[in-house]
């Protein structure tokens, strides 16, 4: 019980990252590699600011600011020139892949390579029956909740959500009918960057962080989404969570230090055996080349 | 004098590494972030077999070429099925597995290289002895020079000779259009087995030669960052011909001393040589998509 608790609190965190990454590429198809830099900087503002003696929320919300901003500048400077090119999906992945690294020496240069910690002092634990979970990560998975729900329903409710889901089913029959791509796709990476900023604190108040954690938690992401669904916004959510249990049963019952493998031996066995993903649906052959 | 032959042998592993990846990057059209698992393949078993069986280098690294292009089908198989995206993806599961074996095949009471004990996880194998050839010890690094450029020279004529024969033509036609290969009845699933198993075997080959040289070997050298280093040195090079990869090598090597001439301190002249590294794949992929030296674009 204690590690099924523990896998969907650490899933519901995957599948915010994983949302992350899956509301820039299911509109526009770029691999956003950058994500992983965001998502190692954040932590590091909020630190600085609290280190010098701003308050909590201040700093939370200093960083979250920049981290959309870092989002939003990959779109503004980089990807909608790419766009406006026609450069393949191959170039977009190569120049976000040099973005993430340009962050992360960034962030080493500034902070130095050491893992650093949000919270002070000792956790409460908060007992559940023969569960013991502690209150950082209660209140981790409470947000993490919260964020899914208030971003499923902005998706599922209001106009721009309608326009977004229409984008990512189809973005030239979108853009054939007068919309405005382009802003559209700024809300993509906008927004993107706020999930990848606030999973990113969630985990760095629970376990630390360092520099060059980004990238593995991005691939931990993109494994969530591809096993859930290309297809939907909600497969992050699914695979999110089922990553999450599945790594903790690695920790269970092989050990830690496997959890990257088997974390893509998921990855290999869904790519061979349900390509679409627990909640995709099987397309055309031609439309899926 | 021997910071200048510890150059060349630098470059001579990387252009080993920079060939053998434009075989699938720049021939087959395919990302891959495996190589680096395939290197330490080599590495790991060069140095297995040097410190256990006392081979001497060139049976050693036929062992780990034999060894790392079987392994390749992991990288090959998949590739029948998935392109693009999916393709890095499946790549990265590899590297992942590769670099987990080793780092977990240890065991704290077994001797290293034995069968529980095959890589001594994080602590690495080390006193791995030098290159030896019929006999003849290369210890001093003029020597080792010597040898890995006749090797990379070796590499590089067999690359070249593959590259501009019929076969390197039809990995080209596979690349730009698969089913166009197909349709005129060529078995692109067969070529994409023999470049991947042709690439890895090369990539173990430079891998013996670092364990060999170096005399260290742990995890790191399946590690990921490592992976995106060699993408990166044949992407800013160019790939697709056979300049654009040893341009990228030889850029790869010329940023840090370029950087140690602008008086910049060691403890952060390695992060500015990453920073330079993304920023110029930034700066390639709007300006100049098909590499420094590149035919082909990746896209």
């Amino acid at each position: 019980m204690q590690i099924l608790f523990n896998g969907i609190i650490t899933g519901l965190t995957i599948a915010v990252f994983a949302l992350a990454y899956t509301v820039v590429f299911l509109p526009t198809r770029v691999f956003h590699v950058a994500l992983g830099g965001v998502y190692a900087l954040v932590p590091f503002v909020t630190w600085s600011i609290s280190q010098r003696g701003g308050s909590t929320s201040v700093a939370i919300a200093l960083a979250l600011i920049v981290g959309t901003s870092i989002s939003l500048g990959c779109e503004l400077l980089n990807h909608s020139f790419l766009e406006k090119k026609q450069t393949g999906l191959g170039g977009h992945l190569i120049s976000s892949l040099g973005i993430y690294i340009a962050i992360v020496q960034v962030i080493v240069l500034i902070w130095g390579n050491e893992t650093k910690l949000l919270k002070q002092g000792t956790d409460a634990i908060l007992q559940l029956g023969s569960v013991s979970i502690p209150m950082t990560q209660v209140v981790g998975a409470i947000a993490a909740v919260i964020v899914l729900g208030f971003f499923y329903a902005w998706l599922q409710f209001s106009n721009l959500g309608l326009q977004f889901r229409a984008l990512a089913d189809n973005p030239k029959e979108f853009g054939l009918q007068g919309y405005d791509v382009s802003r559209l796709r700024l809300v993509a990476f906008g927004t993107s960057g706020l999930l990848a900023s606030i999973a990113s604190l969630l985990v760095a108040y629970d376990v630390g962080f360092d520099p060059q954690g980004g990238l593995s938690a991005l691939l931990i992401a993109i494994v969530a989404m591809i096993i859930g669904s290309q297809q939907s916004f909600w497969g992050a959510l699914a695979g999110g969570i089922l990553l999450g249990v599945t790594r903790a049963l690695a920790v269970w019952v092989l050990s830690a230090r496997w959890q990257e493998a088997v974390t893509f031996l998921v990855l290999a066995l869904f790519l061979f055996v349900r390509p679409n993903g627990l909640l995709g649906r099987k397309g055309r052959l031609e439309a899926e080349a | 004098m021997n910071y200048f032959f510890h150059l060349i042998i630098y470059f001579d592993i990387y252009a080993i590494v920079a060939m053998s990846l434009n075989l699938v990057v720049g021939y087959c059209g395919l990302l891959t972030l495996a190589h680096a698992g395939y290197f330490a393949v080599g590495s790991y078993v060069y140095a297995l077999i040097a410190l256990k069986l006392h081979a001497g280098f060139l049976p050693a690294s036929a062992m780990a070429v034999a060894i790392a292009s079987l392994l390749s089908f992991a990288v090959s198989l998949p590739a029948w099925r998935f392109k693009g995206d999916f393709f890095v993806m499946v790549s990265l599961a590899v590297q992942a597995l590769i670099f987990g074996l080793c780092q977990n095949w240890v065991s704290s009471d077994a001797e290293p290289g034995t069968l529980r004990n095959l890589t001594n996880g994080t602590f690495g194998l080390s006193e791995i002895p030098k290159p030896d050839l019929f006999g003849w010890q290369l210890n001093d690094p003029s020597s080792i020079a010597i040898f890995a450029t006749a090797i990379a020279l070796i590499c590089g004529v067999v690359s070249g000779v593959l590259l501009f024969s019929p076969w390197g033509r039809l990995l080209q036609v596979m690349r730009d259009d698969d089913l166009a290969a197909r349709g005129v009845g060529k078995n692109t699933r067969l070529v994409k087995l023999q470049a991947f198993a042709i690439a890895c075997g090369m990539v173990a080959i430079g891998g013996a030669i670092y364990a060999a040289y170096v005399g260290f070997i742990d995890p790191t050298l399946a590690a990921l960052d490592q992976s995106i280093l060699m993408l990166c040195m044949v992407l800013l090079g160019g790939v697709g011909n056979f300049r654009g990869p040893l341009v990228g090598t030889f850029v790869l090597l010329a940023i840090p001393e370029l950087l140690k001439f602008a008086t910049i301190p060691d403890g952060i002249a390695a992060n500015i040589r990453l920073l330079l590294y993304g920023l110029l794949l930034v700066v390639m992929v709007h300006f100049r998509p098909q590499g420094l030296a590149g035919k082909y674009q990746v896209d």
